[in-house]
């Protein structure tokens, strides 16, 4: 388990947003979080890299473990939590700096300053994501040039560049069209040989193609967290089947 | 775009053609038990389909989960139904394998009957049309399925002289009944396996070509 919550509570001042959650996380899966909207999954994903410590009033209560650490101890190191969990957003969001500058971006932070070196993960990174080949040749452009799709995948590649275990992907295809999405799923399930991926989507058929398991929330509960094959051919648990089959959500 | 569900659908592909090989195994052992009056053979047909079985789940629960989980269109749905329509009937040949190395216990003590020779060239006849169907499965070649349908009348014909055949063999000698019956049964099986073969190339059909052939449907549909 490379992820684990056990009575997970999570409230934004009085509101109780996520409500007892144990959940356990597999490494080197794709592990999808659907469910209706409201009904907590962004909030969940943002717990893992603490991305709520950000929002005022929030209050958590109950562990999150990642590699067996308690994040929210006092001797937990935020910024390496932060390296160790990269999250790619809903709408990509590629900085006003050139392809490369986007890429080293983060290994500048950590204060790795060595051109060669650099260029080496820029390479590395931008061919992870299978851009390098279309891009080698035009690294010093604005990364706002490139298609959405293509903007995409290169924060993908920035979150690799410092050499992350697990990514976060929050709709990582809700601004795409059914191509750009279907290379967004493909490219996922090549980097799932490498990283651990949880996909929070409002679209469950992305989940059922590309995802090994998923968990099913509504408001503000797990209600089910099952292998994918099982959700969507027999899940466990009649709100899972009601919101699968369209019934409601 | 080469597509990881592509590759799911090969992987369903490469099953039902493993399968199927072993099916042509079961036939053509069982067979050859009979021919040899092979019992020890003829018991090992019982393993074998315990193996084709194994297959029938697994490719139908392989089916199942592609379905559920990316709601095929086109070509790619008629291709998994299709699919679990084949493995359902290849199962089933796997079935009269077995019944026709059943045989084999009975004609042990009985008296070889000429008429025995109409059940190989059924028997030949029968293989020829379970290896082109699969192969038109292979090859998504729905003009060769077509020509196997076709000879299904063939074996039909086949069957009933050589029913006819051993009708009159009874008639005439009621001492040679013992070794009558149970070829009487293996010719039934081994039409049985023809017309499984024709369901699996009007599947074939299907999936290529999305025309449903059977029972003359188009004829009806004019
Ligand atoms: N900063 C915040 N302050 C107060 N309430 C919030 C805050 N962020 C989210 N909420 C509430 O928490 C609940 C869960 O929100 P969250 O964004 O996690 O849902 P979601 O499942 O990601 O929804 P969607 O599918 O629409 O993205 C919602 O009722 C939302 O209104
Ligand atoms: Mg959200």
């Amino acid at each position: 388990m490379i992820v684990e919550t056990s009575h997970l509570n999570l409230y934004y001042g009085s509101f109780h947003a996520l409500k007892d959650i144990d959940l356990s996380i597999k490494e080197n899966l794709i592990t999808g979080i659907i469910g209706p909207s409201g009904c907590g999954k962004s909030t969940l994903l943002r717990v893992f890299n603490r991305m709520n410590d950000l929002i005022r009033g929030v209050r958590i209560t109950g562990a999150v473990l990642i590699d067996r650490e308690d994040i929210h101890s006092p001797v937990c190191d935020l910024i390496l939590l932060r390296k160790k969990v990269g999250m790619v957003f809903q709408r990509p969001n590629a900085f006003p700096l050139s392809i490369f500058d986007n890429i080293a971006y983060g290994p500048r932070i950590w204060s790795i300053t060595d051109k060669k070196t650099l260029r080496d993960i820029v390479e590395r990174s931008l061919a992870a994501v299978d851009l390098f080949d279309a891009l080698k040749n035009r690294l010093k452009e604005s990364a706002l040039s490139l298609s959405a799709e293509k903007q995409q995948r290169l924060c993908i590649a920035r979150l690799l560049a410092v050499e992350p275990e697990i990514l976060l992907m929050d709709e990582p295809c809700s601004s795409l069209d059914p191509i750009a999405t279907g290379k967004i799923e493909e490219l996922m399930l090549v980097l799932k040989r490498k990283y651990t991926i949880i996909i929070v989507t409002h679209n469950m058929q992305q989940a059922a193609r590309i995802a090994d398991e998923v968990g099913f929330m509504l408001l503000g509960e797990l209600i089910e967290f099952n292998s994918t094959k099982k959700i969507f051919t027999n899940p466990s648990d009649r709100r899972t089947f009601d919101y699968i089959s369209g019934r409601f959500g | 775009m080469d597509r990881h569900f592509d590759e799911e659908l090969q992987k369903v592909k490469k099953n039902l053609l493993e399968m199927a090989s072993l099916v042509e195994e079961s036939i053509t052992k069982a067979l050859e038990a009979l021919k040899k009056k092979d019992l020890k053979m003829a018991s090992e047909i019982k393993e074998i389909d315990h193996r084709i079985d194994r297959f029938e789940i697994a490719i139908e629960d392989q089916c199942i989960e592609l379905i559920a989980r990316h709601q095929p269109v086109g070509t790619d749905l008629r291709f998994l139904i299709g699919v679990i329509k084949m493995n359902n009937d290849m199962e089933r040949m796997g079935d009269h394998a077995v019944n026709i190395a059943g045989s084999v216990a009975f004609l042990i003590e009985q008296p070889r009957i000429k008429p025995v020779s109409n059940i190989w060239s059924m028997a030949s006849e029968v293989k020829e049309m379970l290896k082109d169907s699969v192969k038109s499965f292979m090859d998504n070649d729905a003009k060769k399925a077509q020509q196997v349908c076709a000879r299904d009348n063939v074996v039909d014909e086949m069957r009933d002289e050589t029913i006819r055949i051993l009708l009159t063999y009874m008639l005439e000698q009621p001492d040679k009944i013992g070794s009558a019956i149970p070829l009487l049964l293996v010719a039934k099986n081994l039409e049985r396996i023809a017309d499984l073969t024709t369901n699996i190339c009007e599947d074939v059909i299907y999936i290529a070509q999305a025309r449903v052939i059977k029972h003359h449907a188009e004829e009806e549909k004019g």
